[in-house]
């Protein structure tokens, strides 16, 4: 009787997480470059469908990733806003080292320096890009490959980096729509067809109706697995009482 | 408690914003130089529950961690600088800038403001001054008796007098920044310079970059009301959604409080 319970424990346990990477990702289905992260009950869909595993209750994988799928391409206008088409990321110094980002909403600073929301300079195949003086960044274009040129000059390249697909699984979020690689040993690779478009922003990858149906799942579930806690809980009582006399 | 509340919360709180953002831009549908404001969200911290790639065992490391977010702020406003569409008028003070650049004002306090809105007046001593009656800079002054006025491409003014005769009073500058994102939002049309906007550099209306001087029309405002109407149903949706986020934790915690009946 005891081992159930245990089992619905966690399961209840998994599932309050459940709920909270759903609200997480329902909280950012507006923030520009956002990628959701897959939660248990997609994925278990997108097993069911290999048709390898089934799902079980108590049992729930919440090593869920990110869903790294391309987001909208939304039109903006602004001369310093970007996105990427493909895979791949611009890539922000911090002091404590590079952090790869698809939200391209960049401004420049007051040396020039291409720089993102938060002011940290955003890399370029050498180095921070600075405007010369006499280029406002209403002058700029940028190429499909990332090439910046003011009136015919080139100005600098971004630098796209890309992991490998076994190397994904290790970037973690580190929030301000940032991502952080964990392992010191993996070198990003330089991105391969991947478009820059200049004038356009990515949208977040959310898709709010998918997110509801989890979350409707998540409270079904969550209310079944207390069911049986309350049958088990009668059930013990009964005994008890049998057995008291 | 949930952290589901308090992450869910924060969704609401942005796409509020978001409504709030969107609702001034379609306030100035119709007001002459406006420029559209952009709201830009940012994912929170994460709570670390896993570390990805950490050793469990010699030699096998987790293939993910697992983190759980905290929701979304709001990071900045920006400005988006595209040109709105130019309206012919027919006066011949009304002034657009087709292309980059801001027509500097003098504020009566002597402090320096930057605006698109060219709708021109001459107050009470000749003097060039916006809708609002700020100086122009550097200031135009036009003769006490004249018959009309010319603003040319280049910004130059020219005076007509009773005899026909044109005469030039001065030109118009225009001034333009590195980053016009940076510049600060005063209301009335005006914007203010900021470390981040870089400082201005000043020119003749179409050299350096700067937009051409268009006589007798006026910019509209950049809002495209069909875009911002989207966004806004957008950022209703998406606040319902979050609030319905709110009730599906508060269902599964009612049935936990059940469970003990």
């Amino acid at each position: 009787m005891t081992q159930p319970l245990t089992q619905i424990g966690s399961s209840v346990d998994a599932l309050t997480q459940e709920l909270e990477i759903i609200t997480h990702n329902l909280a950012n289905a507006s923030t520009t470059g956002f990628k959701r992260r897959s939660n248990a009950f997609s994925k278990v869909l997108d097993k069911q469908q290999g048709g390898a595993e089934t799902y079980t209750l108590g049992n729930i994988d919440l090593k869920s990733a990110f869903d790294f799928s391309q987001g909208n391409l939304v039109q903006t206008g602004r001369t310093m806003d970007f996105a990427l088409g493909g895979r791949g990321f611009f890539v922000v110094e911090t002091p404590n080292g590079p952090l790869y980002t698809r939200n391209g909403v960049f401004s420049t600073n007051q040396n020039g320096q291409i720089v993102d929301e938060m002011g940290r300079t955003v890399s370029g195949v050498s180095g921070p890009i600075t405007l010369p003086a006499s280029v406002s960044s209403s002058d700029i274009q940028v190429s499909a490959d990332g090439r910046i040129t003011a009136g015919g000059t080139v100005i600098g390249q971004f630098k796209i980096a890309d992991f490998k697909k076994e190397d994904g699984s290790k970037l973690v979020p580190a929030g301000d729509n940032c991502f952080l690689m964990t392992d010191k040993n993996t070198q990003p690779v330089t991105a391969e067809n991947v478009l820059i478009k200049q004038g356009f922003q990515e949208s977040s990858n959310v898709k709010v109706v998918d997110e509801m149906v989890d979350m409707i799942m998540v409270t079904r579930l969550y209310e079944a697995n207390m069911r049986y806690v309350s049958a088990q809980r009668e059930n013990s009582s009964t005994l008890t009482s049998v057995a008291m006399g | 408690m949930l952290k589901a509340f308090s992450t869910a919360a924060t969704g609401m709180a942005a796409q509020q914003m978001m409504v709030d953002v969107i609702a001034n831009n379609l306030a100035n549908v119709n007001t002459t130089g406006f420029k559209v404001s952009q709201i830009n969200f940012q994912d929170m911290l994460y709570l670390k529950m896993k570390q990805a790639g950490a050793e469990i065992a010699s030699g096998v490391n987790t293939p993910s961690g697992l983190e759980i977010g905290s929701g979304v702020r709001p990071v900045s406003t920006t400005k988006v600088f595209t040109l709105g569409e130019l309206q012919n008028t027919s006066r011949s003070l009304d002034v657009a800038i087709s292309g980059d650049g801001f027509i500097q004002v003098t504020l009566p306090s002597g402090e320096t403001r930057y605006t698109r809105d060219g709708s021109l007046q001459v107050n009470a001593t000749g003097q060039l001054v916006t809708s609002a009656g700020y100086t122009i800079e550097p200031a135009i002054t036009l003769p006490s008796t004249y018959t009309g006025v010319d603003i040319g491409k280049d910004g130059t003014v020219s005076v007509t007098d009773s005899t026909g005769a044109q005469s030039s009073v001065g030109t118009l500058q225009l001034v333009r920044f590195q980053n016009p994102t940076g510049l600060a939002d005063e209301g009335d049309n005006l914007y203010s310079q900021t470390t981040a906007s870089g400082t201005p550099t000043t020119g003749t209306p179409g050299q350096n970059g700067l937009g051409t001087i268009q006589s007798a029309a006026l910019e509209k405002s950049n809002v495209q009301m069909v875009t911002e109407l989207v966004n806004l149903i957008t950022a209703q949706r998406a606040y319902e959604i979050n609030a319905r986020a709110i009730k599906a934790g508060d269902e599964m915690l009612q049935t936990a409080t059940n469970v003990g009946r």
